[in-house]
């Protein structure tokens, strides 16, 4: 009878999930152009795709949005949080003004700071112009470009984190503050011995999410850039959505995609091996 | 229980794949046959809606037998493979001239030879319109719209408040240089703009290359070769580094494709740009330019090539089209877009019709579809409709004859302009960026992917 239960949702699964995962990766090795019956072409496509150098264009790029996005993207709505959280008038303002960005469209977003970064009359160039600073290229130029996504994306997602971490800070017993005040503990110190080590598995948690979701990062560098400057912004899922959509290249696009599965895979099951005493610490 | 359950699970999974499969929209009565075809204008525009459906209507009276239905869809890489894999497709689509060539690559439309050959007329279309709709064997894959070769497109406001004569655009590269430096000094505007991604930057790159005389790809034994690594292509790049960063003639943003363009200068941020004089109708319709009238083209400017790219939007039927319906979406091709082409009667019909809106675009010059004697018919029996400034489009009309008309390069062009993105996204975005590095290692680099191309 319980089987009964969970027929829709296997058949919703099944459909829209695990059969295009299944066909993903029979179409990896073959030859299709989707209409004629596909040829079986063994590993000539993860071989094409080895032979393609900018697969390491790709691969090095996005590294760098991950790394980029811990160093930027993983901190901020931490201290933003700990900050609100220490907030006693107005803690919905605040909240709501965070949260915002997050209910604007992605493409809306993007949109909007294409021309916050545009090199001639942007609003990022016109404040620094306030202070004598500046212009900056920002997405004009191989070395600011993806910086400049990053700091969009940090934008973009910041509110949800925020809203999880001070969720989780509201669990933390309000004794151990008390506690640490009487003892005569200052912010930084309440914060490093008490708010960090309680909200650990917090953390964990939104980091692993993080960087699944940074690795994956393909909105931000399809509408600013399309990848360019110099292909400085190309990332691993614009290279498989050029491959499949521009190319017509599907096997070779199915390939990656499940190199990327794989990969991701794997990276979550050393993560969670390696921080499995986090929670119960 | 657990067995019947199990069982109940896969037959409704079953029937859900299976409903997931099922053609919907095969319409097909005893007899008749359903024709699904892109290229009917959208609700938003009424008279050139009516127009369409008055054609279909005529159709159907003329063929007993074929049913059309429109669709205000074209062809967009990102779902047609979606809709070809699930059998979606309409069974005609409208498709950028970029494109036939890697859809008759993957063999994903059908050759139309045969068929195209049963019109008594099919003999006399232009070559040079047909070119880039065939392969290499000369198996033609569709029909075009409304054909067209490059110019430069300016405007003619700015030219004025230039200084310079708005009758004349620059015929040479150098002419080009000068104009966009005058235009940035006296108007603060970008004197010229050069698409860079979304493979565009390869694809301008391109008639570029040809406007200097040189060539994209090479055959060499029997595989083909990058061949832009030579003398033109490093002048063309060479003469776009000088523009930008000498002259500070190109504006501040480079990271353009041709909506972002088109867009920019219907805004009239933008002295000159290459393009076709279809862009006359995204710049008024789509962009809505406010002086339209400012708008101005030339042939493509040349520094020794004497030659252009063309361009266009075709007509073409995808492989998942059955024979039966092949045969119906020719006739549909032939009598939708080469007959008004051909048929003096026919065409005023649909200037008359298209005229009725004030935003309509009635009269863009394009290139003979067949010869120039039947062109010249054509021009006059529309002529009490045109709502174009003929005067303006002039310096095309005159100036393009002149020039070769080359096609896109025969091999992979897309996967070219893909890496040519990158070298022209350099010149135009670093300072320091090396041409002749730049060169050396798109030719490796699109070299290794004719290589491994399996055609």
């Amino acid at each position: 009878m319980a089987f009964l239960f969970l027929v829709p949702a296997f058949v919703a699964f099944g459909v829209f999930s695990y059969w295009p995962m299944i066909r993903g990766l029979l179409i990896s090795f073959q030859e299709t152009n989707l209409v004629d019956p596909a040829t079986w072409v063994g590993l000539d496509n993860f071989t094409a795709l080895v032979r393609d150098p900018l697969l390491y264009t790709a691969i090095a790029n996005t590294l760098l949005f991950v790394g980029l996005g811990l160093l930027i993207g993983f901190p901020a709505p931490l201290i933003l949080a700990t900050v609100m959280s220490t907030v006693r008038k107005g803690a919905g303002v605040y909240r709501f003004l965070v949260y915002l960005p997050v209910v604007i469209p992605p493409v809306v977003a993007i949109l909007l700071w294409k021309w916050f970064y545009d090199p001639g009359h942007g609003l990022f160039n016109e404040l620094l112009g306030l202070i004598g600073a500046g212009p900056l290229p920002w997405l004009e130029s191989p070395r600011t470009a993806m910086l400049s996504l990053v700091i969009q994306s940090t934008w973009a997602w910041m509110g949800s984190t925020v809203l999880i971490y001070l969720a989780a800070m509201v669990t933390i017993p309000a004794e151990l503050y008390e506690a640490a005040q009487m003892d005569g503990a200052s912010i930084a110190r309440r914060l490093w011995h008490i708010t960090l080590p309680q909200l650990r598995p917090t953390i964990g948690l939104l980091l692993l999410l993080q960087l699944v979701s940074t690795t994956q990062v393909f909105t931000e560098p399809y509408v600013f850039t399309d990848g360019g400057p110099e292909n400085s912004t190309l990332t691993i899922l614009l290279l498989i959505f050029r491959y499949a959509f521009r190319d017509g290249a599907y096997g070779q696009a199915a390939a990656l995609a499940f190199l990327l599965a794989i990969f991701l895979g794997l990276m979550s099951a050393i993560y969670l091996r390696a921080t499995r005493t986090w929670g119960s610490a | 229980m657990k067995k019947i359950t199990a069982s109940l699970g896969v037959a409704i999974l079953a029937t859900a794949v299976a409903a997931c499969g099922s053609s919907a929209g095969s319409g097909q009565e005893s007899g008749t046959v359903t024709l699904r075809v892109q290229g009917m204008p959208p609700a938003t525009d009424k008279p050139g809606l009516a127009a369409f459906e008055k054609m279909v209507a005529d159709f159907e009276k003329q063929n007993p037998g074929i049913a059309v239905e429109g669709s205000s869809a074209a062809y967009d890489p990102l779902t047609f493979s979606a809709k070809l894999a699930g059998g979606k497709v309409e069974d005609v689509i409208k498709v950028p001239l970029t494109e036939p060539q890697g859809l008759i690559a993957r063999k994903q439309v059908k050759p139309l030879t045969a068929e195209l050959a049963k019109w008594p007329h099919y003999k006399e279309f232009n070559p040079q319109v047909l070119r880039p709709l065939s392969d290499s064997g000369g198996e033609v894959y569709g029909v075009p719209q409304s054909p067209f070769a490059m110019g430069l497109v300016y405007n003619r406001e700015l030219f004025e408040k230039a200084g310079l004569d708005p009758g004349k655009p620059p015929a040479t590269w150098e002419e080009v240089r000068a104009h966009a430096k005058r235009i940035a000094e006296k108007t603060g505007k970008a004197g010229f703009v050069h698409e860079s991604k979304n493979n565009q930057g390869g694809w301008q790159l391109t008639k570029l290359t040809y406007a200097f005389g040189g060539e994209m790809e090479k055959q060499s034994g029997d595989t083909w070769v990058a061949a832009f690594n030579a003398e033109p292509t490093r002048q063309a790049l060479t003469l776009l580094k000088e523009m930008r960063w000498t002259d500070d003639s190109m504006g501040d943003n480079q990271l353009n494709d041709q909506n972002d363009v088109i867009k920019r200068f219907a805004a009239g941020e933008i002295g000159m740009y290459l393009g076709t004089p279809g862009t006359y109708r995204l710049a008024k319709m789509t962009y809505g330019m406010p002086n339209i009238d400012a708008f101005g083209i030339g042939p493509l400017p040349q520094a020794g090539g004497n030659a252009t790219l063309t361009g266009g939007d075709v007509y073409m039927v995808p492989k998942s089209a059955s024979a039966e319906k092949t045969a119906a979406a020719v006739k549909w091709l032939l009598f939708a877009y080469a007959q008004p082409q051909y048929d003096t009667g026919a065409a005023a019909e649909r200037a008359k019709a298209l005229a009725a809106d004030p935003n309509a675009a009635v009269g863009v010059p394009t290139l003979p579809m067949f010869n120039e004697v039947r062109q010249a018919q054509i021009d006059e029996a529309v002529k009490p409709y045109v709502n174009v400034k003929l005067e303006h489009f002039q310096p095309w009309i005159e100036g393009t004859p002149k020039l070769q008309l080359r096609a896109e390069p025969p091999v992979r062009a897309q996967a070219v302009y893909a890496v040519l993105d990158s070298v022209v996204q350099a010149v135009l975005t670093d300072r320091d960026a090396d041409v002749n590095t730049l060169l050396g290692k798109a030719e490796a680099d699109v070299n290794a992917k004719l290589a491994a191309s399996r055609q």
